[in-house]
């Protein structure tokens, strides 16, 4: 069963321009002038329930507003959406029965008050029996380790005990589909992991479909199976997350770290050295795969030396997704 | 409504979060009384009588004080609104199932209560010392009826000018406007029967008087014809403006424009 079918979906918003000046104030007073601007351009995708989806692209995208279309918060301005079998904007209150939605740069929590306040609020306009409700924030309190935190003030916690806290609220009424947009902005690297892990397990074991907006390519290697990349509205690429990976990151990046220092020009063949560490018992090293098998390099880097640590990994996401947009919308293979 | 009761009970809390903050604020009425009774103290003095078209200076101040209390404690919806329109955060009050201006009301609610009752209690202090005691127990029926109808056109306006946030960026305007109308033709800061005749018309016939001189008036001077008046005119009141903020939002959704994309 699709959780999300969105055919052609556009949305245009008219704002007002005004350029600098008192006189022009004025003169916008009486004769505004407005700009016209294709947030979402014809757009189409699909989701299936329980899918790991994630949904990227720069600012101004478009992301945040197709999310916001989908929950039923906006009216599109043409194309078809539905969404868990409705129509978001015209079913936007069943519709809420069914999904959740964490926008990372808004908080839901009441500020001055405990999370459980929040939660025990939302079970009811949820409708749950307080019996269930308070199963559930149970449930909920120990997958993302918030059982301490609940009856602090939102406004004492720290950003990462928060957002554990807003994903576990926007969990509580067992939604099918979760649409998060942007969860991790602002988080350390551990709170970052540990949102991901808990989500990916809620996700798992409660066929929870997730639609993720991320600038932090992270998110998506962690948590989502198949990506969507969108720009000017329109998307550039669609397609799972490992073919992105294998057509665009055609490098790997080596560290190595020896028992014995290493040469200041430390070279091996085919391979770009990037750095030598400072103490030069390592260095960090880069190849192309399709010219370097991997294996080659391998054997060439244990003949250099006593080898005591190797890690072998692909060059962030954010770099492969610099490259689509410098390609611009043209077709992917 | 089990949802609107628990909205209202998380807004009762979080009004109360902060004690120390809503007994300042709510302080602020003193000052506005203490004023009040000067002002009236002269005028009636000046007029060398006991009563002014048969308010008492102690009327006067019970009745100042009801509207005072209603004024400064009737939530800020229009910018509460407009604020959650401008920074997006409306996205969250949107997607949740309950109807949105119901969830409103009740927030309002929750949120005004205890503002209400802190003005109520300090500024009646105040005004017993200065002026006497409170109007006999009696009144007091009436007059929260006709409170609880005053709010609630209080919040239809509100909730409109907040709603035009939808549309337009700015609303503290039609706020200012809005709140001198009621100020006057409400009869807030001078009670509506020593105005001129005319303008007395003019006033009843508009819905200001039935936001704020009616349940003061009761309060002070309580008559079965008044208040079944000032009843009536609410209701009307609440018909329309009730069903043009049930027309603004459902058009308004559709033109809503959500900022920080």
């Amino acid at each position: 069963m699709l959780a999300i079918q969105v055919t052609g979906l556009t949305k245009t918003f008219h704002t007002k321009q005004k350029a600098a000046g008192l006189g022009a104030s004025v003169h916008s007073l009486f004769r505004p002038e407005y700009k016209t601007v294709e947030a979402v351009r014809g757009l189409s995708f699909e989701m299936e329930s329980g899918e790991l989806l994630g949904f990227i692209g720069p600012n101004g995208a478009g992301k945040s507003t197709t999310i916001k279309i989908l929950t039923g918060i906006l009216f599109p301005s043409g194309g078809e959406a539905t969404v868990l079998g409705y129509v978001p904007w015209k079913q936007r209150q069943k519709l809420a029965y069914h999904i959740g939605t964490v926008f990372g740069q808004r908080p839901q929590l009441w500020y001055h008050l405990p999370a459980i306040d929040t939660l025990t609020l939302f079970g009811k306009i949820y409708e749950m029996d307080d019996r269930e409700t308070r199963h559930r924030i149970a449930e909920l309190a120990e997958a993302f380790e918030i059982t301490d935190l609940l009856e602090t003030p939102v406004r004492k916690l720290s950003l990462g005990q928060r957002m554990r806290c807003e994903v576990a609220a926007s969990l509580l009424h067992k939604p099918k589909l979760l649409l998060l947009d942007e969860p991790s902005i602002g988080l350390d690297v551990v709170a970052k992991q540990h949102i991901r892990d808990v989500l990916r397990e809620m996700a798992k074991q409660e066929n929870v479909g997730v639609l993720l907006t991320s600038h932090d390519a992270g998110d998506l290697e962690a948590l989502c199976k198949r990506v969507i990349i969108i720009n000017h509205g329109q998307i550039v690429y669609e397609d799972k997350v490992s073919t992105l990976k294998r057509s665009f990151l055609t490098s790997k990046l080596v560290e190595v770290r020896y028992a014995e220092q290493v040469p200041i020009d430390f070279q091996i063949e085919g391979t770009e050295t990037l750095k030598v560490a400072k103490e030069r018992y390592g260095a960090k090293l880069r190849f192309d795969t399709r010219t370097t098998p991997v294996e080659k390099v391998m054997v060439a880097l244990s003949a250099a030396g006593t080898l005591m640590d190797i890690t072998v990994s692909d060059p962030p996401l954010e770099e492969v997704i610099a490259a689509i947009y410098k390609q611009g919308a043209s077709p992917f293979p | 409504m089990k949802k609107y009761l628990a909205v209202f009970k998380i807004n009762l809390l979080n009004s109360l979060a902060y004690p120390a903050e809503l007994v300042t604020r709510s302080a602020m009425i003193l000052l506005f009384m203490w004023v009040f009774f000067q002002l009236w103290h002269i005028t009636f003095a000046a007029a060398g009588s006991d009563t002014i078209n048969r308010l008492t200076l102690r009327d006067t101040m019970w009745y100042l004080l009801l509207a005072e209390t209603l004024e400064l404690g009737r939530p800020r919806l229009a910018r509460v609104v407009s604020e959650q329109v401008k920074d997006g955060s409306i996205a969250y009050l949107l997607n949740k199932p309950y109807n949105f201006l119901l969830y409103q009301l009740s927030s309002g609610l929750g949120e005004s209560l205890p503002r209400m009752g802190m003005l109520f209690i300090l500024g009646g202090a105040l005004v017993w010392v200065m002026a006497g005691p409170p109007p006999d127990l009696v009144n007091w029926p009436l007059a929260l009826v006709a409170l609880a109808g005053a709010w609630l056109l209080h919040f239809c306006v509100n909730s409109l000018i907040g709603l035009s946030a939808f549309t337009v960026e700015e609303v503290a305007p039609f706020e200012w406007i809005y709140q001198k109308l009621v100020f006057i033709l409400g009869g807030m800061l001078i009670p509506l029967d020593f105005y001129p005749a005319w303008l007395q018309t003019i006033a009843r016939s508009l819905p200001f008087a039935y936001m704020m001189y009616g349940p003061a008036r009761l309060f002070v001077l309580p008559d079965m014809q008044l208040f079944i008046q000032i009843l009536t005119g609410q209701l009307f009141w609440f018909a329309i403006l009730g069903g043009l903020l049930l027309l603004v939002f459902s058009r308004g959704m559709k033109r809503l424009a959500i900022n920080g994309g």
